[in-house]
């Protein structure tokens, strides 16, 4: 008499404030993963306006970027390139058998966050200004 | 009696959690130094998770609420019996040693994979509320009780035994440097906890996961087995849906109640496999 | 007991390179953020101010790997993803197909504004 119940996901995303630091992790660089791979396909395609001459590619680029939603776009690429890179260097060492302990990678986590933090506010001014 | 350091960062698990152990009990100690602080009045509120298909009334998960008296050291398996005994005999987990050696009640316990004998209700967060529910991504059979077939069947496919090649001729000697190293793997008590945690053998149903990759380790690295057996054990689990799917989520080592540092394994031998295959030559 | 009979492991070396890559994209990549974003800013940049960059060979040999080492970590990334999110069988086939492609393409793509950027000098 096998009736049993599928509950499904109990960690559905309802249950988000019994997440653990690690599936934070994960869920986050997957997502920044995810939003990457969206990016560099659109960006190889904004670039091919190349193939069709300096006036093109200038115009093409030029255009975007005078667009104040493109610019905040940007910061919000960096916002995401660097959390992938910061928590992928913290995967490096778990994958090297450095600071595999609990706490240190717990830790390691909210420091990639921070200096995520960090660094994007850092370079707000900068993306905005940078030619307008 | 028992100073806590936290200067050396030892990252060991277990350490850590008996060191933690022994703050909570000189705790207890002092509180229950005072009279009157823990009986009868302020009870326990126990909610439990109930299901039954072949009752009405159960037949859609519901949370029951039990009143359990605080007695001191009182666990949530001592709880959950209370409440059967006295309250509704139908009430149905699965328990058996007490004492965290066979792995039969791991629960969710307050949001966290846990053994229920293992549990001291006064060392939870909120002492007062013990919300129990079945081990998350298994499906329920009735009330607290999931069903493990999957789990064992992960488990059977690293074939979990000693299988040496050849019969040695006279004692079969492990060194002590070897027992240390595989010390760890071999307190796995079966009891899912683990599986339960991670997300990944979550989406993946073919995913070995880190209870059935840690016995693959206790025996992998057991020089007992001979280096044919080692190589049959690592094409076990560096297929496909073996050590590669794990990400390093941690859960798992978070919530053994054994304090084996499971990630840690499987990483060892996720290197152990690159190094093997490295070498085509 | 599946017999294998090539000794590729795919499994060992998709991980393997996932992480390789994963090394050198870190360091290009924040090259790569650093040179277009606050040396050269983007609202800046011009088809002449690439073409100066593109036609220096070790810049166009480097961005040509950041090219292929980002399209595999991506692609692979999005792999693993799917097999972790337990699809499989024929959708999962089908999905590795259309990325391998999907790669492919980029990466060749890639090279043709490279060298178009690079010959503009």
């Amino acid at each position: 008499m096998s009736q049993s119940y599928d509950r499904g996901l109990v960690e559905d995303f309802g249950r988000w404030r019994e997440f653990s630091a690690g599936m934070w992790a994960w869920l986050f660089h997957k997502f920044t993963g995810w939003v990457l791979i969206g990016y560099l396909f659109t960006h190889i395609a904004v670039l091919s306006s190349a193939l069709n001459g300096a006036a093109t590619y200038n115009s093409t680029l030029h255009g975007l970027e005078g667009l104040l939603v493109v610019r905040i776009l940007e910061v919000g690429l960096l916002a995401v390139a660097v959390f992938h890179i910061l928590n992928g260097v913290r995967l490096l060492f778990v994958d090297l058998g450095v600071g595999i302990g609990l706490e240190t990678q717990e830790k390691s986590f909210y420091a990639s966050l921070i200096l995520t933090g960090l660094i994007v506010v850092a370079s707000v001014p900068v993306f905005l200004e940078g030619g307008l | 009696m028992s100073t806590h350091t936290t200067e050396t960062e030892t990252d060991d698990p277990q350490a850590e959690r008996m060191a933690r152990k022994e703050a909570r009990a000189d705790e207890r100690e002092e509180a229950s130094a005072t009279p009157g602080a823990d009986v009868g009045e302020d009870a326990v509120t126990l909610k439990v998770f109930r299901y039954d298909p072949e009752v009405e009334e159960k037949r859609h998960p519901r949370f029951d609420t039990f009143h359990v008296p605080r007695e001191p050291g009182i666990t949530v398996l001592d709880a959950l019996i209370y409440a059967r005994d006295t309250y509704d005999s139908t009430l149905t987990f699965r328990h058996s040693c007490r004492q965290a050696v066979c792995g039969s009640d791991a629960l969710f316990i307050n949001g966290r994979q846990r053994l229920g004998c293992q549990t001291q209700i006064a060392d939870l967060d909120d002492p007062d509320v013990v919300r129990v529910e079945p081990l998350p991504h298994r499906e329920v059979v009735k009330d607290l009780v999931v069903d493990m077939e999957h789990f064992y069947d992960q488990m059977d496919a690293v074939e979990p035994y000693f299988s040496p090649a050849e019969a040695p001729d006279g004692e079969q000697l492990q060194s002590r440097e070897n027992r240390e190293k595989i010390k760890m793997s071999t307190r796995c008590i079966w009891c899912g906890a683990c599986m339960s945690s991670c997300n990944v053998a979550a989406g993946d149903n073919q995913y070995l996961g880190p209870a059935a990759i840690n016995e693959a380790y206790r025996f992998y690295f057991d020089e007992r087995e001979g280096a044919e057996r080692q190589r049959e054990r690592l094409e076990i689990i560096e297929q496909e849906h073996g050590v590669w799917r794990c990400q390093t989520q941690f859960s798992c080592t978070t919530v053994c109640p054994k304090d084996i540092p499971l990630t840690e394994h499987i990483q060892e031998l996720k290197r152990e496999a690159v190094k093997q295959n490295l070498k085509f030559w | 007991m599946a017999e294998r009979y090539s000794s590729f492991r795919a499994g060992s070396t998709r991980w393997f390179l996932q992480r390789i890559t994963a090394a050198f994209l870190v360091v290009t990549l924040a090259f790569h953020f650093y040179l277009v974003h606050f040396l050269h800013p983007a609202p800046q940049i011009t088809f002449g101010g690439s073409a100066g960059r593109f036609s220096v060979p070790s810049y166009f040999v480097t961005m040509v790997l950041f090219l292929g080492a980002a399209t595999f970590h991506g692609v692979n990334g999005v792999y693993n993803a799917l097999v972790n999110q337990g699809v499989e069988g024929t959708p999962l086939r089908a999905a590795k197909w259309v990325l391998a492609v999907a790669g492919v393409l980029l990466f060749v793509q890639g090279v043709r504004v490279a060298l178009a950027l690079a010959g503009g000098a």
